[in-house]
């Protein structure tokens, strides 16, 4: 799938260093921009979406795990959710209604043609979905986990579920529409890697090299005026130091010390903005004790400092999460306000003593100790090689042997780590808890008891087994709820339960990394018009690709 | 003067270098001696062993190198301004007083982490580089002077190791025994690296199996493990200190190998894991090459050293290899 | 011929025993393939239920007992037939195999020889010239360049020829824009890449050859027959090119047999660093993604040549040294 950021960092560290030093000084002709490219002339952008493993294989499947990134610049959903703030952009729909909680209405916009020339047409997006539902495998966004079938109405397309069930909808509305007229004749469309990819976007493809592609603009898309660059150039060899020293016009990735490296490479033109994403949180083990002790998860999140964990993890980028579960600011239409400081909870250690004593343990001399005498020990689990985490993880680890508890940090390797993760196989385990941006997708994953399986069998949500029967009938409620102002008191009220009870200990937010050049194009997402996210997968860079305008030279 | 030295040690350790005539005789015929005469022999021979090594040039800017290392790792409270832990610095910053070789992207002090790394590298090389000698040791000398089945069985063994490649190996190992740490470090070198070594033994015992005393010592009706071991291991000291000091190479090699890649623990402050950590933090991008550059040279000189160490220990059973001695 | 017979057997049963070990330590490490890929994701932001849920059906785990694998897989090797990498899904891992095969064959493969000649080369000489500075020289460096861990000595190199000087491109197999095809500029731009990676592998693979083969020819040289030869007349260079080197060298080809089949392996930080698109680098993407059908048809690419090149040293061994029969 997408590379990461902290995948990418560590994986390529190593190509990093070096590539560089390379491409500072050697004449590698990845550039198709020289001087040429004079502020404000250029139609050509370079862009750091995607990386290769060393080199790309040719998978412009939108239904694969292992498609090219740009996938999604030429393969469109309904409606593109911008997941920082749950803002929705009707796109090849016009709109959707929800007639009642069981059904889900969508517009078919009109006159959107396929690359090659053939109209798209509802029955298309009838098609991708049952597409999906005939091979479980590519149903990447998991439709058919709440579909029961979907019809034609002329224009319209109507959705029918399997229960009621409101917040499906938006995940519905995510779906890829692909053309019928050429994946009908597809023999194997799971394992199909659609060279040639003919899409609704803005982009199709042009050349492919395995170690450079160029995606060229669609001159018949439907929204054609609005997308101001008319090249996009790809290189498989794209390490942060790449990115540094080769003018690239948007790139997605950790900048070590960005004011001094990426924005120091062009002052004038390079800017860069890191956004809040989910929160990355410490989830304990409700299964076990102390762990299934909300004093004891109360004292463990005011003995830490957040702020200071925040930036040992990430140099400062990024800031503490609250406890409420919200990605702060861009949620904050949704915040609860009766919730204290924003649900941001303060180091306060003689509280977190309080607390802890409260769970039954009392400090004797430097150490935490239980009722018996014996030293309070907590194993924290976290993936080998995610170098932030751990270095957020060792900051946890002293903060709370200052408190006087003895930490161990485990480092298994990222699969051994997810399986222990879904397994519940931990005392307290690093993970990430919401970010979808859709509160119940968020606080569903988070407390559900739908996900809550036993220890040892695979879960995928509810990684702490939290159970909490009040959470579970307001996320029932919120489910079947179509009414807004209901839904957003139904939040509030999990917000509350996710502060209180701590099924989670929000940390800090993970960032998303994007770099942005205005030499060539402005129009940037920005804290001041946060309208999507940097990121460069997924459907979200439609927004980018058809916001951006030639920069004014 | 290599010359001078070469020759008495040379008629001083019998034992070692002439076995036909003095090992071979004394074992078939001779009487057990009480043991503390052979303590003190023992020591004896390791001090002119040591003469022997130190006569060497090479060997001897080696064993200074090596003797720096262990020095700097015993005394690294000492040495070093910092704990190697201690992040409240500046993140980044260049060489200073305060900070000769600058800070790290966390804010650690560069030069206290290349002191306190030396005793995980000289750790890893010496445990892990002992353990796959004993190993390579006990199989190749039991492969090289068995026959039939049995040395068929060895082979087998020994080559089912050597064909599988040892750094994916040691990567899945490390996945497999995750949360380990350094033993599972050691571990993993040891796994993989002994094969190597039990194969140049069984080379030489093959090609000793043959000589005059040890066909007198089967003769005389000793055990084939007693003629391995009594008669044929004696004969190997430096082979088998020349692998110790090969394998505890490759260790440390592999240890800054696994650690480069991410998959030691990275909270351990190792040489290796400091070069990742400056891969992590683009070292090179923010300046600060010093990072990079002064971990692996301590790698590469530790490595170097045991090599030269390895001129003298080729010297010691074999005059031929000795310094300065012509044809 | 029952010498031969012998060895053959032998091959065949540390043949099975390899492919066995292939398919049972791969899935020794802890997690699923599908445990990799939400992992991979997880990295970015939440990975909802229902994608884990397609993961897991589009990467799947594995159908079957494990003996039932065990039979699949036995039969799939026997066809050559390893399946559908999870990594780079849906391509085939013949296909992944086959595209990375030929970069490290061409590169590694090439400089191992190389360095191998090489080496021995100097080695025989320093033995001859033993004592003056055509000894010292080669062995005191070569003992320094073959400490270098790989990785570091790579990141120099890429320092000093890639970027101080800017003589060398620093990454990939060939520029950018290049598409394969069997033109002369084509294959003077991948030997171009190929440059510096081949320099950091001759550099730390050198020194080896020299001390190995230094050290055994200083033994022959001092044998009795060496002896004899020259007291009877013969030519110095005659007696240890036709006498000692031929001896000699029997240890280090044995140590050429390994090396040439652990060249894969070798090869993956190397690979790592500068990112060529060769075996190692597509071993190490395996490795980290729990890719069992691709690491199980690396792992048997690298043992099988290993055996086989191993079984040829023994062979020829036998030829030469008639008294390892025994």
């Amino acid at each position: 799938m997408t590379r990461t950021a902290r995948s990418g960092r560590r994986l390529a560290a190593i190509a990093a260093t070096v590539a560089v030093l390379a491409t500072a000084a050697c004449s590698a002709p990845v550039q198709n921009k020289g001087d040429d490219s004079a502020a404000g002339g250029a139609t050509s952008m370079l862009i750091a979406a995607d990386n290769g493993s060393p080199t790309f294989d040719r998978n412009f499947n939108p239904y694969s795990s292992g498609k090219r990134n740009t996938t999604t610049y030429m393969y469109e959903p309904l409606v593109i959710i911008n997941e920082m703030s749950g803002e929705e952009t009707p796109w090849l729909a016009t709109g959707y209604e929800q007639p009642d909680a069981k059904t889900v209405v969508f517009t078919i916009r009109d006159g959107v043609k396929w690359s090659d020339g053939e109209p798209l047409t509802a029955e298309d997006v009838k098609y991708s979905f049952d597409l999906v539902k005939k091979h479980p495998e590519m149903d990447l966004k998991g439709a058919w986990s709440h579909l029961k079938s979907v019809e034609v109405d002329g224009k319209t397309v109507v959705a029918h579920l399997q229960d009621e069930d409101v917040p499906a909808a938006k995940i519905l509305a995510q779906q890829l529409i692909v053309p019928e007229h050429i994946w009908s004749e597809v023999k194997d469309p799971v394992t199909f890697t659609n060279e040639e990819p003919v899409g609704s976007g803005p982009y199709t493809l042009d050349e492919f090299t395995p170690n450079q592609y160029t995606l060229t603009k669609n001159e018949t898309y439907w929204q054609a005026d609005k997308v101001a660059v008319e090249e996009l150039v790809q290189p498989a060899a794209n390490s942060e130091l790449d990115i540094v020293n080769n003018g690239y016009d948007w790139a997605y990735a950790f900048m070590s010390d960005v004011d001094d490296t990426w924005v120091k490479a062009d002052p004038e033109n390079n800017t860069y903005w890191f956004p809040a994403g989910a929160a990355i949180s410490l989830i304990p083990n409700m299964t076990k004790a102390p762990y299934d002790n909300v004093d004891f998860r109360e004292g463990i999140a005011l003995a830490l400092d957040k702020q200071v964990i925040a930036d040992k993890a990430e140099q400062g980028y990024v800031d503490r999460a609250s406890q409420t579960g919200l990605m702060l600011p861009n949620q904050e239409a949704i915040l609860d306000t009766s919730i204290p400081n924003q649900g941001y909870v303060d180091q306060d250690t003689d509280a977190a003593l309080a607390s802890f004593e409260k769970a039954g343990y009392t400090k004797k001399g430097e150490k935490l100790v239980d009722s018996s005498g014996k030293p309070l020990k907590i194993t924290i689990t976290t993936p080998n090689g995610w170098s932030d985490w751990l270095q957020g993880v060792e900051q946890v680890k002293s903060q709370l042997t200052a408190i006087g508890i003895d930490v161990t940090v485990v480092q298994p390797q990222a699969a051994a780590y997810q399986k222990e993760l879904r397994t519940g196989d931990f005392d307290m385990i690093m993970g990430t808890v919401g970010g979808t941006g859709q509160p119940f997708q968020d606080y569903n994953g988070l407390m559900g008891s739908e996900f809550r399986l036993d220890i040892g069998k695979t879960a995928s949500g509810n990684f702490g087994r939290f159970e909490s029967a009040e959470a579970d009938d307001l996320l029932a409620e919120l489910k079947v709820t179509t009414d807004e102002a209901k839904q957003l008191e139904i939040t509030h009220q999990l917000e509350q339960i996710t502060y209180e009870q701590l099924p989670m200990i929000a940390l800090f937010y993970g960032g998303s990394w994007g770099l942005f050049s205005n030499k060539n194009f402005t129009g940037w997402p920005s804290a001041d018009d946060p309208y999507a996210s940097p990121k460069t997968w997924d459907s979200t860079p439609l927004l980018i690709l058809t916001h951006l305008k030639p920069a004014q030279g | 003067m290599a010359d001078t030295t070469a020759d008495p040690t040379t008629t001083a350790t019998p034992a070692i270098a002439d076995p036909e005539s003095a090992r071979g005789a004394e074992s078939v015929n001779g009487p057990r001696r009480p043991a503390r005469t052979r303590l003190g022999r023992t020591g004896q021979v390791l001090g002119r062993a040591f003469a022997t090594v130190w006569a060497n040039p090479k060997a001897r800017v080696g064993l200074v190198i090596l003797g720096m290392f262990v020095l700097m790792a015993i005394f690294a409270p000492l040495l070093a301004p910092y704990s190697p832990h201690d992040d409240s610095f500046g993140r980044n910053e260049p060489g200073s007083a305060a900070h000769w070789l600058g800070t790290t992207g966390a804010g650690e002090d560069v030069l206290s982490q290349v002191i306190y790394g030396a005793r995980v590298s000289l750790l890893v090389g010496f445990v892990a580089g002992g353990l796959s000698t004993v190993v390579a040791v006990v199989i190749g000398l039991s492969w090289g002077y068995l026959r039939g089945w049995g040395n068929d069985v060895v082979n087998f063994l020994v080559n089912l190791f050597l064909v599988m490649p040892g750094l994916p190996l040691m990567i899945i190992i490390a996945a497999y025994l995750q949360n380990g740490g350094l033993p599972m470090i050691i571990l993993v070198v040891v796994i993989t690296g002994w094969a190597w070594g039990a194969r140049v033994l069984r080379s030489q015992t093959q090609s000793l199996r043959s000589r005059d005393f040890v066909t007198a010592a089967i003769f005389s009706g000793e055990s084939s493990a007693r003629v391995v071991f009594r008669e044929i291991l004696p004969n190997m000291t430096s082979m088998i200190a020349g692998s110790f000091f090969g394998a505890a190479t490759s260790a440390v090699l592999a240890e800054s190998g696994l650690s480069f890649l991410g998959l030691g623990d990275m909270a351990t402050v190792s040489w290796g894991s400091m070069i990742f950590w400056a891969q992590n933090s683009m070292a090179i991008l923010t300046g600060q090459w010093i990072l990079l550059f002064a971990p692996g040279l301590c790698i590469a000189l530790l490595a170097t050293s045991m090599t030269l160490v390895n001129f003298g220990v080729d010297g010691l059973s074999n005059p031929r290899l000795r310094e300065g001695t012509g044809r | 011929m029952r010498y031969a017979l012998r060895k053959l057997g032998l091959l065949v049963l540390t043949l099975w025993a390899a492919v066995t070990l292939n398919f049972v330590i791969p899935r020794l490490m802890p997690g699923s393939p599908a445990d990799a890929a939400i992992a991979k994701l997880a990295q970015n932001g939440p990975v909802t239920p229902s994608v884990q849920a397609a993961i897991e059906a589009q990467l799947g785990v594995p159908g079957g007992s494990i003996w039932d694998q065990y039979v699949t897989y036995l039969n799939n090797v026997i066809h050559l037939d390893f399946g559908v990498s999870y990594t780079f899904f849906p391509q085939q891992v013949s296909e992944l195999v086959a595209g990375a095969l030929p970069w490290t064959l061409i590169m590694v493969g090439a400089v191992t020889v190389i360095a191998f000649v090489l080496g021995t080369l100097i080695g025989i000489g320093a033995a001859w010239k033993r004592g003056t500075w055509m000894d010292s020289l080669p062995t005191v460096a070569g003992s320094f360049l073959s400490a270098f861990p790989y990785f570091w000595t790579a990141l120099l190199i890429v320092f000093f020829l890639g970027y101080v000087l800017g003589w060398f491109p620093t990454s990939g197999a060939y520029s950018a824009t290049a598409v394969p095809n069997l033109s002369w500029e084509f294959l003077g731009d991948v030997l171009y890449h190929a440059a510096l990676p081949a320099i950091t592998i001759l550099i730390t693979s050198l020194g080896g050859w020299i001390l190995g083969m230094r050290n055994t020819m200083i033994n022959t040289l001092g044998d009795d027959y060496v002896t004899f030869a020259e007291a009877n007349g013969l030519r110095g260079r005659t007696v240890a090119i036709r006498y000692a080197a031929r001896n000699a060298i029997l240890p280090n080809l044995t140590g050429f047999g390994m090396a040439l089949g652990g060249v894969v392996g070798g090869s993956l930080l190397v690979e790592q660093v500068f990112a060529y698109p060769g075996v190692g680098y597509l071993l190490f993407n395996a490795v980290t993604n729990q890719d069992f059908p691709l690491m199980q048809a690396l792992f048997l690419m690298i043992t099988v040549s290993v055996l086989l090149a191993n079984f040829l040293v023994e062979i020829l061994y036998g030829v030469l040294d008639p008294r390892t029969r025994r």
